[in-house]
């Protein structure tokens, strides 16, 4: 029973709560095909913060640029270490996944794997913000960011890199978690958040006008690329959130001009629930 | 003087031993059994009620960065218990590592996947549901559960539900880690207590426990305990604020001492 199970906090895009909604105005007139038509997402730099990307893997088509490794190191001040990855692997599967789906949208955006799952548990959020870091300071156009935290302790630290990001004209773009818990960073406003729809057609999305969601995009049982050049059937917000960064990267590649509050503007316009009033 | 590690050279540590021993009995009688035949009994609840192949738990081991089999049920279950796996790679360390559930199947298709993992169980699943064990925002381990039959991979409902069997297994781990955690915790200050005094070892501790010859000091360190247990079920500021708080007393009792021997710093 798919029409009645989504991840906490993809309750609005079940198919009997997604809201209809109006446009109008030149807002109206944005239409899929100026926003993205024609678009490849060439020219456009991808990071995708998770656990890695495998670069020879056929889902990515030889697209991976390189990438970071953020480790936790006690041994320096500030415990993070950041090895340069000129071939990234993927330790688990997902990154790969991530970065498979924004492929097949956009493909021939560049990709970066920034890998910040280590071994260290009360590192971990440190890292998960350090690689977020190293994509505002890495000239990235567009950062995938399909893994959240729900510690408190680090909002404010999240908060600024997202504020960051927002003025640096960085499009983040942030799955909601699983569960229904407090979900870092994918709670801000000023990025663009996603949960999961259970459609499958990658470029049908739909817009949240309430909290704390924005965007739904397919997430439910899709065929993703895993590690060792597999392929796996899986589940989650993780797989919604690299939707919404490859059509934001198509619409990066052809309207380059765009700030996120823009680009926001044109994904809601371009919604599968908004229409011309 | 010569101090010696061995406890039966020193009747009063071999008590304060056995006292931290029948504390830890006391918490894990308090929780309906032994934690790992609770585990081993939700494993193969989880097992049963979804159909699945196989269950199991994974412990977090943070200081050797793996993950241990705890329990485990049904096919490939055979020795696993003990069985590590680097917390960083993996279905199961990815779970860990992001503190989010994941279903995924079709895992054997196309795909050298989890070859290892294979290796060590002589069983390679067909699909997963993995969830993490969540002390407060601590992930402390992880379930999954392998091969749901008649099915060919789990959904959402069996994310939910899932969840709700993993809240109860982070509990019955949660509580029996706290209390370890507490006897050590314990130990340490109190033999802290016990060895500060060179001139006389062990004096202070001894007289604190010969002055309530009816068990009534054990009742004070359940006292002790009991709070601390429930500072530490509070989250790991608490959990540090508890120790600190254990270590100024030995502290402060170490100096109460000094001043009314008149030993002074040495």
């Amino acid at each position: 029973m798919i029409d009645d199970s989504l991840p906490a906090y993809s309750q609005p895009f079940l198919p009997g709560a997604i809201r209809e909604l109006a446009s109008s105005g030149p807002l109206a007139e944005i239409t899929p095909e100026w926003a993205w038509g024609g678009s490849t997402g060439k020219g456009v730099k991808v990071a995708v913060v998770d656990t890695g990307i495998e670069y020879d893997h056929p889902a990515v088509g030889g697209m991976v640029r390189g990438g970071v490794v953020v480790e936790w190191d006690e041994s320096l001040e500030d415990k993070l270490r950041y090895d340069p990855d000129e071939h990234p692997i993927d330790v688990a599967g997902h990154g790969t996944g991530c970065a498979g789906i924004i492929h097949a949208i956009a493909p021939e955006a560049e990709l970066y794997s920034v890998r910040v799952l280590g071994t260290n548990m009360s590192g971990r959020a440190w890292q998960f913000g350090a690689g977020v870091n190293w994509a505002l300071e890495n000239g990235m156009d567009v950062v995938n960011l399909s893994l959240s935290t729900s510690k408190k302790d680090y909002f404010a630290m999240f908060h600024s890199l997202t504020d960051e990001a927002y003025f640096k004209n960085i499009m983040l773009v942030s799955a909601a978690s699983n569960f229904d818990e407090p979900s870092m960073p994918s709670l801000y406003a000023a990025l663009f958040s996603v949960s999961s729809h259970a459609g499958k057609d990658p470029f049908t999305y739909y817009y949240n006008p309430n909290p704390p969601v924005e965007f739904g995009a397919p997430g439910i049982d899709l065929r993703v690329a895993w590690k060792d050049h597999g392929y796996v059937i899986a589940t989650g917000n993780s797989f919604a959130a690299p939707h919404i960064a490859g059509i934001v990267a198509l619409i990066r590649g052809k309207h380059p001009e765009l700030t996120p509050f823009q680009i926001k503007s044109v994904l809601w316009a371009c919604a599968a629930n908004v229409r011309k009033a | 003087m010569v101090k010696s590690d061995n406890p039966k050279d020193n009747p009063l540590e071999e008590e304060l031993g056995h006292l931290i021993q029948a504390l830890s009995a006391a918490g894990r009688a308090a929780m309906l059994g032994s934690p790992d035949a609770l585990l081993s009994s939700i494993v193969e609840a989880a097992a049963r009620i979804f159909g699945a192949a196989a269950a199991s738990i994974l412990l977090v081991n943070e200081v050797e960065g793996e993950l241990e089999f705890k329990v485990a049920f049904g096919a490939g279950s055979d020795d696993l218990a003990g069985v590590r796996i680097p917390l960083n790679q993996g279905i199961a360390g990815y779970v860990a590592m992001s503190g989010q559930p994941i279903a995924i199947s079709d895992v054997a298709q196309d795909t050298r996947f989890n070859q290892d993992f294979a290796r060590s169980t002589g069983y390679v699943p067909r699909s997963i549901l993995a969830t993490p064990l969540l002390a407060g925002e601590r992930v402390i381990g992880v379930m999954e559960v392998l091969d749901k039959i008649n099915a060919p991979s789990f959904g959402m409902q069996d994310i939910e539900l899932l969840g709700l069997f993993a809240r109860q297994a982070a509990l019955a781990i949660d509580q029996a880690q706290n209390i370890e955690n507490m006897g050590e915790a314990l130990l340490i200050s109190l033999n802290r207590l016990a060895t500060s005094d060179p001139e006389h070892p062990l004096e202070n501790v001894r007289a604190v426990l010969q002055a309530s010859p009816d068990a009534g000091s054990g009742n004070d360190l359940l006292k002790i305990a009991d709070l601390l247990n429930e500072f530490s079920r509070m989250g790991e500021a608490e959990r540090e604020m508890a120790l600190k708080i254990l270590g100024f007393l030995a502290e402060y009792s170490q100096g109460q001492r000094r001043m009314s021997t008149g030993a002074g710093w040495r």
